[in-house]
């Protein structure tokens, strides 16, 4: 069992320091500070979404709408702060709010009327894409007045200061730290296998390099990014949802086994719909800063995202079929993810040669995954 | 009659990693005979059965297995059925989608000019319908099938094959009484054709009626091989579980307190236009008491405890008291807030999320009581675990361990740890002995005497007259969905119920 994972996580990695190498050697650019920033900010939104999408995955659905969500909750957001001078805060609160209700509706059908998600979100897909459309006008829509910034802009330019960074960072590890160590010492006072000492200071060691990696590269170029920070908190929350709150662990008891869950007890209608309604605010949230990123709402925003939210999420090793899934595993495959699409547009890859590698690189994961689960 | 030997294993040693599953087994089957392995979960039966049905492949085991004399190495399961083994498997391996016909034939249906020949495949799935004495139209849908006639499907196909072996393991576990006795006498039929059996099963009442040679595993040996004439169960018992067991039912009766659970008056139907399934139902539980259901396949005993929690059917009339007090449970989180607990008979659909492990299966339904904020408490919810497996003495190597690793009792003792966490005044178990062994057998009956000592009312289903017999204090037998008869401890017979479940009112009573 342990053996498993080991070759599995080991073979995410040796896959990413593969694509890493490549566009490094082929495009030296890539591991520049700006771009790697930049990177990160790519990264922030494809992994948010992939997170959310962990979610639906998890009970054994699936949003195929989510893409095209974010393309309307970022245009509503946008229309109201460009046409109706709406101040930011309120008008991402609105957009925000809509989006959970609609999702948490989009759930009621699937759970109790049983409509299968795959069906009830390709419909959403049409709708929304239809709706965003709608919204814009057909036009541009930027996120603010040219030459200045409100918070709906600042999600994905704003960088935070060099001391902040890095006292976000010593607070970083130091929650870490924390956390591990605590758990650690209750594992052993229940018995349980624990790392030895070496071990776990090792591990400690690594991710904090990893932390202070990350704010000493960015800070190459303008400091932490605030999206990098965003998702950071959306992985914490989706983390501690998923392993620590009942809700979680139903997450992947209705995804292993519907009936079983029905049967225990496990309020299987309300958990589905749940599900669905925190997808809707992390659609939104997504959506707010894919939108920024392209500092305007126009009609290709958020195409296709819900195919990389999948990619992602399988590549992280979720099954589709529910009841497996990390938070972990999925940052991975959004990172994965992320840098293929980064790297080759750097190397001003072609969009339809674009589209054929990522097709390809998710049925290669997924063989890869299915091999290596069989293997051991 | 003793034939020539068809298939013979040979010192058998088989590994799992550091597990030595099989140590040194040695196995023979006549033609003609009916063979029985009989051993507890885990002494090593099913490895056997798929050493044999090139499940475990030649080279991943030591020893050899001989066919007709000539050393044979499967490589497949494919090769396995070439050389004449059937194996009728424990679980059911039918497509729901597909007609009886087609299961029959899967993989070989006749054809004509390339085009599946339509025609062919039902008429030789009738005749082989018929010599299998099984009534079931060849052209319906297998899903449409009750469990038990699926499984006489199941053995239609692998008879189907002319095996010169067939290999049956647990056929009856989802049988009613005649289509045990339809089972029995198609494979005496077999036996008499010279087609050699190995039968695996924990009734040995169906291992005295049906073998001619009974070998005993246990942890992984053979521990003899009787003449099935010249033995009993006793015998065999004493050689399964390595000691004597001086009595399989050791139902110690508390005093009965107040009553907990009372249907009065109870119709139920499928769905809201249908005609009713159940019809008039009455029976009252008390704290301490076990009320036993029995009746055959069909009866209505699953449909009804199903229904107690609200996962089966509506309900045209009727009502249910809980300590006292009507009350309408819609559903199982609804029951447990009333703390009615159901353990259901299909433990791997119903109860058991397979791929997670022991502590995720047995908090699943109490995690609600676990909480500290928005939070699980980690710390209680380990504390609690440990201590209902500690309780029911379930085997892991750690909490982690993935549930479908389990043996079958272990498995069932998980689903009543969960039902148990809840902490239920009524619990309401469906089969729970089904496909487990004489020591997990004993140890769930033991269980049941330490609730009902604690004031906990049990309502026990089971297909198994000795059980109804034996642990219950009373028992209602459903016929057709009515109450077919009801019999205190003291007054019931194995006749009686059988009279009762058949529809044949009991005057004498």
């Amino acid at each position: 069992m342990m053996k498993k994972v080991a070759t599995r996580d080991l073979s995410m990695a040796i896959a990413l320091i593969v694509i890493w190498a490549f566009f490094a050697w082929r495009e030296p650019v890539f591991l520049s500070s700006r771009n790697l920033s930049l990177l990160s900010v790519e990264l922030a939104v494809t992994a948010t979404l992939a997170l959310g999408m962990l979610i639906v995955l998890l009970p054994g659905q699936i949003d195929l709408s989510a893409g095209s969500g974010v393309g309307l909750s970022g245009a509503v957001a946008a229309v109201l702060v460009f046409w109706h001078d709406v101040p930011a805060p309120v008008a991402l609160l609105i957009a925000a709010l809509g989006a959970v209700i609609v999702w948490a509706a989009m759930g009621a059908l699937i759970a109790i009327e049983r409509i299968p998600a795959f069906i009830m979100t390709l419909g959403g897909l049409l709708v929304f894409r239809g709706l965003h459309w709608l919204t814009i006008r057909n036009q541009t829509v930027p996120v603010v007045e040219g030459g200045s910034s409100n918070l709906y802009s600042l999600l994905t330019t704003y960088y935070l200061p060099r001391t902040v960074g890095f006292v976000l960072a010593a607070l970083v590890m130091l929650a870490l730290a924390v956390s591990m160590l605590r758990a650690r010492a209750r594992r052993k006072s229940y018995g349980f296998e624990v790392d030895d000492r070496e071990m776990t200071f090792l591990k400690l060691f690594v991710l904090a390099q990893l932390v202070l990696l990350v704010v000493l590269v960015t800070d190459g170029y303008r400091g932490v990014p605030l999206a990098l920070v965003i998702l950071g908190a959306v992985a914490t929350l989706v983390h501690q949802i998923a392993t620590n709150t009942p809700f979680g662990r139903y997450l992947y008891a209705i995804g292993g086994n519907e009936e079983a869950a029905s049967v225990s007890g496990v309020p299987v209608r309300a958990t589905v719909i749940g599900a669905f309604a925190l997808m809707g605010g992390i659609v939104a949230l997504t959506g707010f800063m894919q939108t920024a990123y392209s500092g305007a709402s126009t009609s290709t925003v958020g195409s296709l995202m819900e195919l990389d939210a999948v990619a992602a999420c399988v590549i992280g090793g979720t099954s589709l079929r529910g009841g497996r899934g990390t938070v972990l595993g999925v940052m991975f495959g959004a990172l994965i993810m992320a840098s293929l699409l980064n790297g080759m547009t750097l190397m001003a890859v072609s969009p339809e040669t674009k589209y054929i590698a990522r097709g390809l690189v998710l049925a290669l994961a997924v063989w890869l995954d299915l091999r290596l689960s069989k293997k051991q | 009659m003793s034939g020539s030997v068809v298939l013979a294993a040979r010192d058998i040693i088989k590994r799992f990693g550091g597990v030595t599953a099989l140590d040194g087994v040695s196995f023979e089957l006549r033609a003609g005979e009916v063979h029985a392995l009989c051993g507890e979960n885990g002494a090593g039966k099913s490895t056997l059965i798929k050493l044999l049905a090139g499940v475990h492949v030649a080279g991943s085991y030591e020893g050899e297995v001989r066919i007709d004399g000539a050393p044979a190495a499967f490589h497949s399961t494919r090769d396995a059925e070439q050389a004449g083994i059937a194996i009728i498997h424990q679980e059911l391996a039918l497509f729901a989608e597909m007609s009886v016909g087609e299961n029959l034939f899967l993989g070989a249906l006749p054809r004509r000019r390339g085009l599946i020949d339509w025609d062919q495949v039902y008429a030789r799935a009738a005749a082989t319908l018929a010599e299998c004495r099984i009534r079931l139209d060849p052209a319906a849908r297998v899903g449409d099938l009750g469990v038990g006639q699926q499984q006489l499907v199941e053995i239609a196909r692998a008879v189907a094959r002319k095996p010169r072996v067939l290999v049956l393991d647990e056929p009856t576990a989802a049988l009613a009484q005649h289509e045990i006795d339809t089972l029995l006498d198609l494979i005496r039929d077999l036996r008499a054709r010279g087609v050699a059996s190995i039968y695996i099963s924990h009734k040995l009442d169906e291992v005295f009626a049906i073998a001619d040679r009974i070998t005993v595993l246990r942890d992984g040996t053979a521990q003899a091989t009787l003449n099935a004439r010249d033995t009993n169960s006793a015998e065999v018992i004493r050689l399964m579980v390595g000691r004597p067991i001086e009595d399989l039912y050791p139902r110690r009766q508390p005093t009965a307190g107040a009553t907990l659970l009372a249907v009065r008056g109870l119709s139920v139907a499928p769905r809201r236009d249908d005609p009713p399934v159940l019809e008039n139902i009455e029976f009252e539980v008390a704290a301490g008491e076990v009320l036993g259901i029995g009746g055959l396949m069909g009866a209505g005993r699953t449909e009804l405890v199903m229904h107690l929690v609200g996962l089966w059917g509506t309900r045209t009339s009727g009502h249910i008291e809980l300590d006292g007090a009507a009350c309408d449970v819609h559903g199982p989180r609804a029951a447990l807030r009333r703390r009615v607990a159901l353990v259901t008979e299909d433990r791997k659909r119903y109860g058991l999320v397979l791929g997670q492990g022991v502590a995720f299966n047995v908090s699943l339904s109490s995690l609600a009581q676990l909480r500290r904020g928005p939070f699980l408490d980690a710390d209680q919810e380990i504390m609690r675990t440990k201590a209902v497996v500690a309780d029911l003495r379930i085997k892991v190597h750690s909490l982690d361990q993935p549930v479908a690793t389990l043996s079958g009792g272990n498995q069932q003792k998980v689903v009543l740890g969960k039902a148990l966490m809840t902490s239920p005044n009524v619990l309401l178990l469906d089969e729970p002995t089904r496909g487990i062994d004489v020591g997990a057998k004993l140890e769930v009956y033991e269980l049941i005497n330490r609730l009902t000592g604690a004031g906990k009312a049990i309502v026990l289903v089971s297909s198994e007259l000795g059980e109804l017999m034996g642990m219950s204090d009373r028992i209602v037998m459903l016929c057709r969905g009515r109450i077919g008869g009801v019999f205190a401890r003291t007054e019931a017979t194995q006749e009686r119920l059988l009279a009762a479940a058949m529809g044949h009112v009991d005057r004498a009573a």
